[in-house]
C-alpha cells in the first residue's frame, strides 16, 4: 500500500479489557488519509469495540488514538472530529430526514440558510433529493442507511466510522449500498473505517483490511495480500475456502526460485513466493479450490499431478464443486465455468494437477492446532461460490 | 358453526351428535357464561350507579346533579380532586423522570439502590404514607417535635406528599420503561454529532420518552383522583370526591348523591381512558434495533446529575423514613412520646383478626379471580364469537374505574333481590375478583400470545376433544398465568381499601379497613403493626410472583391498587 501518505489516524498499542476479559491486546495501526480500511473478523473479535474506542464511546484501557497528529484519546465523542454511522443507524425517529442530517450543523450553530443548503447538498450526494421532509419511519432500509451516512458526513469529519452499516439490509441492497458507500468515499476522499464480519464485503470494498481475531491483529493488507498471501492459517481459512496440505521442504533450487516439498500426496515442485526457506522445514501449503485443475484419468505420473477419485460432486452452474479423495486425504476443487467441459461423476477416477504457484506458510511449532479446525471450515457461501 | 356440525354427521347416535356439538361450541358456551358473569358483577353495579344518580323517588330527575353544582361543598370537592390530581401528576412526572434517568443513565453504583427505593412503595398500600406522615409531621410527630415546627400535616401539603410517595413507583416504572427503550445509540449518535449532555436530553431523550411520560402522567392522574385513603385521612376539612362519596353513604345514607359523586369521579377517568387507548395507542417510536453493543454508560454530566439528585434524594429519604417509622410505630408505645419497646401492638387481637379475615377474603378472591381471568383470557384469545373486544374492555374496566365507584355500585346493586349479598363475605370477594380481573386476564393473554394456536390444532388433529384439550393442554400451559393471577389478586385484595370499605359488615374488619379506621382515630401503633403484617404478606407474594415470572417467562406488570 501507499505508505508515504501521512497517517490521518494512528492507533498506538490499544488494549481494552472488560473485567478480566481482554478484548483488545495491543492494537497498533496507521490509516493514511483517504483510505478505506476495514476491520474484519469473526464476531467477538473486538472490531466494534475498537471502532467505539476510536469514536470515543468506549475508553481504551491503555493506548492512544491519534487523529491527524492530535491525541484524542481522552476526548468525549462530541469533541472528536470522527463521525459514526451506527449499525442501527440511530436516526432520530422524532425528526425529519432534513432535521436528522442537519442535527450536527445546528449544534455548531450554523445559520438556518446554510444548514438548508448543506443538507440539500448532502441529500444529493446520497441520492435522496427531495426527501428532506419525510419522516424517518417512512423510509426504506436503504434510504435510512443513506440518511445516516449523510448525517455523519455533514460535519466533514476527518474520519468516518461505519459500524456494520449493511447488516440490516437484505442481500441485494447490501451490494448496491456497498458500492455506493465506496463510490461516495472515493469521491470525497474521506478516510473511512468500515467494520464488518463479512469477509467478502470487506474484500470488495476496502483499500486495506485489518483482520482481527481474539483481540490481536492477524494481518493488515490489501485484499490481494489477504487472499493470496495470508499471513497464517487463520487468515487463509477466514477468506474463502482452503485446502491445507502439510509438507516438508526437501530441496531448494535457488536458480529457478523453486522448492521441492514432500507432502502427504507426494512430491511437489513449487515456486517459492517468500523469504528463504530451509531444507527440512515444515510448511503448510495453502491451496485454493479454484487453483487446482482436474482432468480425466490417465495412466502415468507427471509433475505436481495426482490420481484421485470423485467422492462427491455438486453442480452450481457457474462452477462445479468436487470433493476428491486420495486414500484418506480429501481435497475440495472448484471447477469454474464447467459449461461445455468434461463433468465428472461420483466414484470416477480423475487426475488432479496442483499449480506451481502455491502460497506456503511456515509451520509454527505451537499454537496452530486450534486454528486448524476453524481454518478448514468454509466461512461463507460467498467464499464457496466465488 | 353449530348448525353445520349438527347437520354434517347424519346417521350417528344422538350422543355422538351432542358430543360433536359441545366439542365445537364449548368455547362459545363458556363465552356466554362469562359474558353473563361480567354483566352481573361489573356492568350491573356500574349501571346502577348511573341510574341512581338520575333516578329519585319521582322517577327520572337531574335534581341531584343540580344539587351537586349548586353547593360549593360538592363542586369544590370536584375541583379539589382535580387540583390534587394535577399537582401530584406534575410532581411525579418530574421526580419519576429524575429517578428513571438516574437509574438508566446515572452512575452504576447508584442505579440499583435508587431503583429499589423508587419501587419500595409498591410493597405497601398507598395509605400507609398517611400514617408515616402523621408519625413524622403530626402534632406530636417526630420531626415536628425535633425541630419544634408547627407544621400541619392535615393539609394540602400532607395529602399531596402522601400521594406522591404512594404513586412514585407507578410513574417511575412507566418512565423507566420508555427510557430503557430508547436505543442508546441514538444518544451516542447525538453526542457524536457534537451535542452536549443537556442538548441530548433536551432534543433526543425527552422527546423520545414523551409519549411514555404522557401515559405515566395520565395513569398517575387517574390513580390519584381515585385514591381514597390518603385524602380521607389527611384531607382534614378539605373535601375530595372519593372520601366524600364514602361519607355520603356512611354518614347520610344518601345513595343518590353518592352516585352523583361517583359519576363525577368516573368522568375524568373515562376521558383519560379514552385518551390513553385511542389517542396515545401506537404512539411511541420504534427504531431499527441493531446488535446491542456492549456499551459502557456515557458518563453523566454533573450539571445534570446534581440537580437530579437534589430532587431525588429527599424523595428517597422520605420513602425510607416512611417505612422506618412504620416499623418503629409497630414496636414502641407511642412514637415520639413514649419510645419504650412494646409488643402489644403486634399482638393486638383485633388487628390479627382483621389480618385473618383479609387473608380469607384474599384467598377466595385470588382463586376465583385467577380462574375467571384465565378463562376470560382463553375465550378472548381463541374464541371466534363477535364482541370479544367488548368482553376484553369490560373485563379490564374494573381496573380502570375508581374503587369507590365500584364500591358504591356494589352496595346499590346487591342490596336487594335478585342478588342480596350485602353483609356477606361474598360481596367483598366478588368485588375484589372483578375489580382486579385485569391482571389475570392480561397475564393469560400474554401467555397465550406465546403459544401457537397450532398446538391446539395439533391436539385436535390427534383426536383430542375440546375438554381434553382444555384440561390436558391449555390449563397446564396457562398454569403460570393462573398462578400469577392468583397471587396478584391475593396481594391487591390484601391492600385494597377504597371499594371494600363500603362493603364490610359491622364487626367484620378487614386489615385495610382496620388500618384506615385506627389511623383516623390516631391509634398509630396498632395501625403501624397491622400495616407491617400486610407489607410482610405482600412482599412474600411479590417474591413468589417474581419467581414465577422468571421461571415461566411471564411478564406480569404490577399495576395500581
Amino acid at each position: 500500500m501507499d505508505n508515504t501518505r501521512p497517517a490521518m489516524l494512528a492507533l498506538r498499542d490499544i488494549h481494552k479489557s472488560f473485567g478480566s476479559v481482554d478484548v483488545l491486546k495491543g492494537i497498533s495501526a496507521e490509516i493514511p488519509k483517504g483510505e478505506l480500511l476495514t476491520f474484519v473478523g469473526p464476531s467477538g473479535c473486538g472490531k466494534t469495540t475498537l471502532l467505539r474506542i476510536i469514536g470515543g464511546f468506549a475508553a481504551a484501557t491503555s493506548g492512544r488514538v491519534i487523529l491527524d497528529g492530535e491525541d484524542i484519546s481522552n476526548l468525549p465523542p462530541n469533541m472528536r472530529n470522527t463521525k459514526m454511522v451506527f449499525q442501527s443507524y440511530a436516526l432520530f425517529p422524532h425528526m425529519t430526514v432534513a432535521k436528522n442530517v442537519g442535527f450536527g450543523l445546528k449544534i455548531q450553530k450554523w445559520s438556518r440558510k446554510k444548514i438548508d443548503a448543506r443538507v440539500e447538498e448532502l441529500l444529493a450526494l446520497v441520492h435522496l433529493e427531495g426527501l428532506g421532509d419525510r419522516s424517518i419511519e417512512r423510509l426504506s432500509g436503504g434510504q435510512q442507511q443513506r440518511v445516516a451516512l449523510a448525517r455523519a458526513l455533514a460535519l466533514e469529519p476527518k474520519v468516518l466510522l461505519l459500524d456494520e452499516p449493511l447488516s440490516n439490509l437484505d442481500a441485494n441492497l447490501r451490494v448496491v449500498m456497498r458500492d455506493e458507500i465506496r463510490n461516495i468515499q472515493e469521491r470525497i476522499q474521506i478516510t473511512t473505517i468500515f467494520v464488518t464480519h463479512d469477509q467478502y464485503e470487506a474484500m470488495s470494498i476496502s483499500d486495506r483490511l485489518l483482520v482481527l481475531h481474539k483481540g490481536v491483529i492477524q494481518q493488515i493488507g490489501s485484499p490481494v495480500d489477504i487472499y493470496e498471501r495470508p499471513a497464517n492459517e487463520f487468515i487463509a481459512g477466514f477468506v474463502g475456502y482452503v485446502n491445507f496440505l502439510e509438507g516438508e521442504v526437501e530441496s531448494i533450487h535457488p536458480e529457478g526460485n523453486t522448492v521441492c516439498v514432500m507432502t502427504e500426496f507426494g512430491r511437489l515442485d513449487l515456486d517459492c513466493d517468500q523469504q528463504a526457506m530451509a531444507v527440512g522445514e515444515r510448511v503448510l501449503l495453502v491451496i485454493r479450490p479454484e487453483t487446482v485443475s482436474l482432468s480425466p484419468w490417465s495412466g502415468g505420473e507427471s509433475q505436481n499431478m495426482f490420481h484421485g477419485e470423485v467422492e462427491s460432486q455438486m453442480y452450481a452452474g457457474n462452477l462445479a464443486k468436487y470433493t476428491i479423495k486420495f486414500g484418506q486425504k480429501k481435497m475440495v476443487i472448484d471447477h469454474y465455468n464447467p459449461m461445455g467441459s468434461t463433468k465428472y461423476s461420483k466414484n470416477e477416477k480423475v487426475k488432479v494437477t496442483i499449480p506451481r504457484k502455491i502460497h506456503m506458510l511456515r509451520r509454527q511449532t505451537s499454537g496452530t492446532a486450534d486454528n486448524r479446525g476453524q481454518a478448514h471450515e468454509p466461512k461463507t457461501e460467498h467464499a464457496a461460490a466465488r | 358453526m353449530a348448525t353445520t356440525v349438527l347437520s354434517i354427521v347424519p346417521g350417528r347416535s344422538v350422543w355422538y351428535r351432542l358430543r360433536a356439538f359441545f366439542n365445537a361450541n364449548l368455547i362459545n358456551l363458556f363465552a356466554g357464561g362469562l359474558f353473563a358473569v361480567l354483566a352481573i358483577f361489573l356492568l350491573y353495579p356500574i349501571v346502577s350507579v348511573l341510574v341512581f344518580s338520575l333516578w329519585g323517588d319521582d322517577g327520572f330527575t337531574l335534581s341531584f346533579y343540580a344539587e351537586f353544582f349548586s353547593y360549593h361543598f360538592y363542586y369544590w370537592s370536584l375541583l379539589n380532586t382535580l387540583i390534587l390530581g394535577f399537582a401530584t401528576m406534575t410532581i411525579l412526572v418530574i421526580i419519576g423522570f429524575c429517578f428513571a434517568y438516574l437509574t438508566t443513565r446515572g452512575p452504576l453504583w447508584l442505579r440499583k439502590p435508587l431503583k429499589i427505593i423508587a419501587l419500595m412503595p409498591l410493597a405497601a398500600p398507598p395509605y400507609i404514607f398517611s400514617i408515616s406522615l402523621i408519625t413524622l409531621f403530626g402534632k406530636n410527630g417526630l420531626i415536628n417535635n425535633f425541630f419544634n415546627l408547627d407544621f400541619n400535616i392535615y393539609s394540602w401539603t400532607g395529602v399531596i406528599a402522601a400521594q406522591v410517595l404512594a404513586f412514585l413507583p407507578l410513574s417511575f416504572m412507566m418512565i423507566e420503561n420508555v427510557l430503557n427503550a430508547v436505543n442508546p445509540s441514538l444518544e451516542e449518535s447525538a453526542s457524536d454529532m457534537g451535542a452536549s449532555e443537556f442538548r441530548i436530553m433536551r432534543s433526543i431523550t425527552i422527546p423520545l420518552a414523551a409519549p411514555g411520560m404522557l401515559k405515566a402522567a395520565l395513569l398517575v392522574f387517574v390513580m390519584t383522583i381515585a385514591e381514597f385513603g390518603n385524602p380521607a385521612i389527611l384531607g382534614g376539612r378539605t373535601p375530595f370526591l372519593a372520601p366524600d362519596t364514602y361519607l355520603m353513604i356512611t354518614g347520610e345514607a344518601d345513595f343518590n348523591m353518592a352516585s352523583v359523586l361517583s359519576v363525577v369521579l368516573i368522568l375524568p377517568c373515562i376521558i383519560i381512558f379514552i385518551l390513553h387507548n385511542f389517542v396515545l395507542s401506537g404512539k411511541g417510536y420504534t427504531t431499527i434495533v441493531g446488535k446491542p453493543t456492549a456499551a459502557e454508560p456515557r458518563p453523566i454530566d454533573p450539571a445534570i446529575k446534581i440537580p437530579f439528585l437534589i430532587l431525588c434524594i429527599p424523595a428517597a429519604i422520605m420513602v425510607l423514613m416512611s417505612f422506618g417509622v412504620i416499623v418503629m410505630g409497630a414496636f414502641v408505645k407511642i412514637v415520639g412520646v413514649d419510645n419504650t419497646f412494646v409488643i402489644d401492638h403486634m399482638l393486638n387481637t383485633q388487628s390479627n383478626g382483621a389480618i385473618w379475615n383479609s387473608f380469607k377474603v384474599s384467598m377466595g378472591a385470588g382463586l376465583f379471580g385467577a380462574l375467571v381471568g384465565t378463562l376470560l383470557a382463553y375465550v378472548i384469545m381463541r374464541g371466534k364469537f363477535p364482541g370479544r373486544r367488548v368482553m376484553e374492555m369490560l373485563a379490564l374496566s374494573g381496573f380502570a374505574l375508581p374503587g369507590t365507584v365500584i364500591g358504591v355500585g356494589y352496595i346499590i346493586a346487591f342490596n336487594r333481590p335478585p342478588f342480596l349479598l350485602t353483609g356477606t363475605i361474598w360481596i367483598i370477594i366478588l368485588n375484589c375478583v372483578f375489580r382486579f380481573l385485569a391482571v389475570g386476564v392480561e397475564a393469560g393473554i400474554s401467555k397465550l400470545h406465546q403459544i401457537s394456536v397450532e398446538i391446539e390444532e395439533a391436539s385436535a388433529d390427534l383426536g383430542a376433544d375440546f375438554l381434553t384439550i382444555f384440561f390436558k393442554v391449555i390449563l397446564p400451559i396457562m398454569f403460570s398465568a393462573f398462578v400469577a393471577g392468583f397471587i396478584y389478586t391475593f396481594m391487591t385484595t390484601m391492600m385494597s381499601l377504597s371499594s371494600v370499605i363500603f362493603l364490610v359488615a359491622p364487626g367484620f374488619d378487614l386489615a385495610s379497613v382496620y388500618i384506615f379506621l385506627t389511623a383516623q382515630l390516631g391509634e398509630l401503633g396498632v395501625a403501624s403493626a397491622t400495616t407491617i403484617k400486610v407489607i410482610a404478606i405482600v412482599v412474600l407474594c411479590m417474591g413468589l410472583l417474581q419467581l414465577i415470572s422468571k421461571k415461566m417467562g411471564l411478564n406480569v406488570k404490577k399495576q395500581g391498587v
